[in-house]
């Protein structure tokens, strides 16, 4: 068994895939932070725009996942970029949405006594709204890890590489062997970065949280 | 550096003709209000009255429609709003500490912005949280939901105390407490009261609190203001039939025409000969803890002897016969409420009980009014 | 016409992804409300939703192959591995955050448990059971696009066989009609919910 797991590890390059997998992974994610918390906060500060932004980020949430990396060709072709891309435009929607119910739900009575102390309107986004809207962020972060690391490993099929590769070929070689380790190996990754961003999150909620 | 100051201590808020609506509502219908440098002013009135409206106008959290509000003479709406808030405390029933801040943070964050040191913030802290009587070593670095209810009004005071602002507003800050903590906070506000010697706009629904605390009290409704006067005066001379139900006249009165003087006076000690020095009758009194001691002269005839007085003169005079004031007689069987009238009507505070020749006790209107609510 | 070379697809799909999606709703909302009633069983749901919603598609796909093989019915087992998940935890939260002064007061006058959640629980569950099977029908219409690569047919083999040989028109054919599903889908699951749950502005948990 041990040997077996060994020789398809080796064989398939299981390690390069796994570093390829999580630095797709890894740069997905960022840029999914970057964009979707400026959105939020973009929203944020231009209520007018919630509507229309929402809808069309829903809408793309509804695309099956291969549909988008279809529709990705003609502008991105295949590989890494246009898995990105894709990853970006589901993982936004959980990102900002989160980021700005929790700008918008902070208790009034804390913005009263921010602006009866005198604190600026910049303050109180930058130093009161924004730490107390950590949780939700974070719970938007875990939502969009999910859904990033789903999409990489489809981008395997689209030629991003990753651990979406060896699981191709086992399928289209029917090679129970290489579906098993690559699949429970890439399952067990989701599980524990999934595990890391659940913590991180209850951690921000006793830190950050409202009693 | 040091925070801009439109205003370093109050000699008066002058509001005049405010008017604020809400939509439809009319929540503040045309006030005019004179608060006094150094007093505690109660605004006290229903939900919906307009007190807390009232409030937040001091500090510009809301600008009135119409009227004027003025600062020692200096008209609100001409100080930068932030400059004033920063030098207006704020103390609200929900308290609003910042969550995600420990207290040293939440009471340290004005400094912080001002750019105090760390060791300004930190002693600074120490020393409020010593005011409300909340170890510093222990409190300064938890967080908010950390502390009981009590506590966390108590940090909320120290917050609003810390750039030292010379006006303090407080909006049913112990409103959400249980009766007993409720009752504890009040006696701790009351001596930090006299030790900070600020100016404070209070806001309740509770006219035991509004006696307790008050100087003066506003009474208002619908946007009004029905009545304005010391505890006394709304007792006794209560506007309308809505002030004497809420400061419960009829009540008291019920109670106070069938009382005498000498149900209510106070012992009368110590007695001091009028020949004493002054630096011995200070420490007869301060020994004794009376605030006022009555005088023998050599004639048999007596005159009374405020402590505050004594210290003001001690340097000019010899003995204390020259500190003394003429005292107000009553007799000890007359009825309290016509005493009380008179004692009105000559403005004084303090009246000398006699009885066969001697002095058998002392009357003091504004106390008893206190000890019967 | 395109039309009719694309209509065996198109019902292939419809019918391996709402296959699924029912024999998801019939599984899920039972399992969610036994979970009530078993703590263990409540335990072991919940974990294994939990750690499944993380598991990539693709992974989940590809291990049916060994276990049960290829074909249209490991397919569905895919799909309902998929969709099974947000039906029960939905249902669960939903059944589960009833204010218990209302179930006590339900069993003061004296309702059965099972009249509890036919008259009480369920009421309260509508939006978000509502609000799961929105969500897995939208991952059924996803995932049976990917379950062409185990031999499912549907749009899914247009976009492989497109992919392969490397003819856009070929992969559009088959990524189009599934957006245009995903699309009608969301519309008429948004119509659905406000003629259904008039309580308006409660919507439910996604």
């Amino acid at each position: 068994m041990i040997d077996e797991i060994t020789a398809v590890w080796i064989t398939y390059n299981l390690t390069e895939r796994t570093i390829e997998h999580l630095w797709i992974f890894s740069i997905a994610l960022i840029a999914a932070i970057v964009a979707g918390v400026a959105i939020g906060l973009f929203i944020y500060r231009r209520r007018r725009y919630a509507s229309p932004v929402f809808s069309s980020l829903n809408a793309v949430e509804t695309f099956p996942d291969i549909a988008l990396l279809v529709l990705l060709i003609p502008l991105a072709g295949i590989g890494t970029v246009p898995t990105i891309i894709a990853c970006v435009l589901y993982s936004i929607l959980p990102i900002a949405r989160n980021t700005y119910t929790g700008l918008i739900f902070v208790s009034p009575d804390l913005l009263e006594v921010g602006r009866a102390m005198g604190l600026s309107e910049r303050f109180i986004l930058l130093k009161v709204r924004f730490p107390l809207a950590f949780p939700m962020i974070a719970g938007g972060i875990r939502i969009a890890i999910v859904f990033t690391m789903g999409i990489v490993t489809l981008g395997g099929i689209f030629g991003a590489g990753g651990l979406g590769a060896p699981l191709q070929t086992g399928i289209n070689l029917i090679r129970p062997d290489i579906i098993f380790v690559a699949g429970i190996w890439v399952g067990i990754l989701a599980v524990i970065l999934d595990g890391i961003a659940g913590g991180i999150e209850a951690s921000l909620k006793r830190r950050f949280g409202s009693w | 550096m040091t925070l801009k100051r439109p205003f370093d201590r109050i000699e008066t808020i002058d509001i005049h003709g405010v008017r604020k609506r809400f939509g439809e509502t009319v929540a503040v219908d045309g006030i005019s209000l004179d608060i006094r440098g150094g007093e505690l002013l109660i605004l006290i009135g229903g939900s919906g009255s307009g007190k807390t409206t009232t409030l937040r106008m001091i500090n510009r959290l809301i600008d009135p429609d119409e009227g004027t509000i003025a600062i020692n003479g200096i008209d609100t709406q001409t100080i930068d709003g932030i400059v004033l808030r920063k030098n207006i405390g704020y103390v609200i029933q929900q308290i609003g500490l910042f969550p995600h801040m420990t207290i040293r943070e939440n009471i340290g964050l004005l400094p912080t912005i001002e750019g105090w040191s760390r060791e300004e913030i930190d002693s600074r802290v120490a020393e409020l949280l010593i005011l409300v009587h909340l170890p510093p070593d222990q409190f300064m670095d938890r967080y908010p939901k950390e502390l009981s209810g009590g506590q966390q009004q108590r940090v909320g005071l120290a917050r609003a105390l810390v750039m030292n602002p010379p006006l303090l507003l407080m909006d049913e800050p112990f409103g959400a407490l249980d009766p007993l903590l409720r009752r504890q906070l009040q006696d701790e506000f009351i001596g930090i009261k006299e030790d900070i010697g600020k100016t404070i706009v209070f806001v309740t629904h509770d006219i035991n609190e509004a006696f307790r605390l008050g100087d003066r009290i506003a009474i208002m409704h619908e946007g009004q203001i029905v009545q304005l006067g010391t505890p006394r005066d709304l007792i006794l001379n209560p506007a309308d039939k809505m002030v004497s139900d809420l400061v419960g006249s009829d009540r008291l009165f019920g109670h106070i025409a069938s009382l005498t003087v000498s149900d209510m006076m106070v012992p009368a000690s110590p007695i001091i000969s009028g020949e004493m020095e002054v630096q011995s009758a200070i420490g007869v009194m301060v020994q004794s803890g009376s605030k006022i001691a009555v005088v023998r002269n050599r004639a048999s005839s007596f005159s009374v002897l405020l402590l505050s007085t004594l210290l003001q003169m001690r340097d000019e005079v010899k003995t204390v016969l020259e500190a003394t004031d003429p005292p107000f007689f009553l007799s000890m069987d007359a009825s309290l409420l016509s005493a009380l009238e008179e004692m009105k009507a000559a403005s004084v505070s303090l009246g000398l009980v006699m009885k066969d020749g001697e002095p058998a006790g002392l009357l003091l209107p504004d106390d008893l009014i206190t000890r019967l609510v | 016409m395109v039309s009719g070379l694309l209509l065996t697809p198109i019902l292939q799909h419809i019918v391996l992804a709402y296959t699924a999606l029912f024999v998801s709703i019939a599984l899920g909302i039972p399992l969610a409300i036994l979970a009530l009633y078993s703590r263990p069983l409540q335990k072991i749901v919940m974990t294994l939703a939990n750690l499944m919603q993380a598991v990539p598609t693709l992974a989940v796909v590809a291990i049916v192959v060994p276990l049960i093989g290829i074909g249209f019915w490991p397919a569905i087992v895919a799909i309902i591995l998929r969709a099974l998940l947000p039906i029960i935890k939905n249902t669960w939260i939903g059944l589960s955050s009833v204010d218990p002064v209302l179930i006590a007061s339900a069993e003061g006058i004296g309702l059965s448990e099972w009249e509890i959640i036919r008259y009480v629980r369920l009421p309260n569950a509508y939006p978000a059971i509502f609000a799961g099977v929105k969500f897995a029908a939208i991952l059924a219409n996803s995932v049976a696009i990917l379950t062409a690569m185990i031999g499912s047919g549907g749009l899914g083999s247009l976009v492989f066989e497109g992919l392969a040989g490397v003819n856009m028109m070929k992969m559009l054919s088959g990524a189009l009609p599934a957006i245009g599903i995903a699309l009608f889908l969301d519309a008429s699951f948004s119509w659905m919910e406000r003629r259904l749950l008039p309580r308006s502005g409660q919507s439910g948990l996604e």
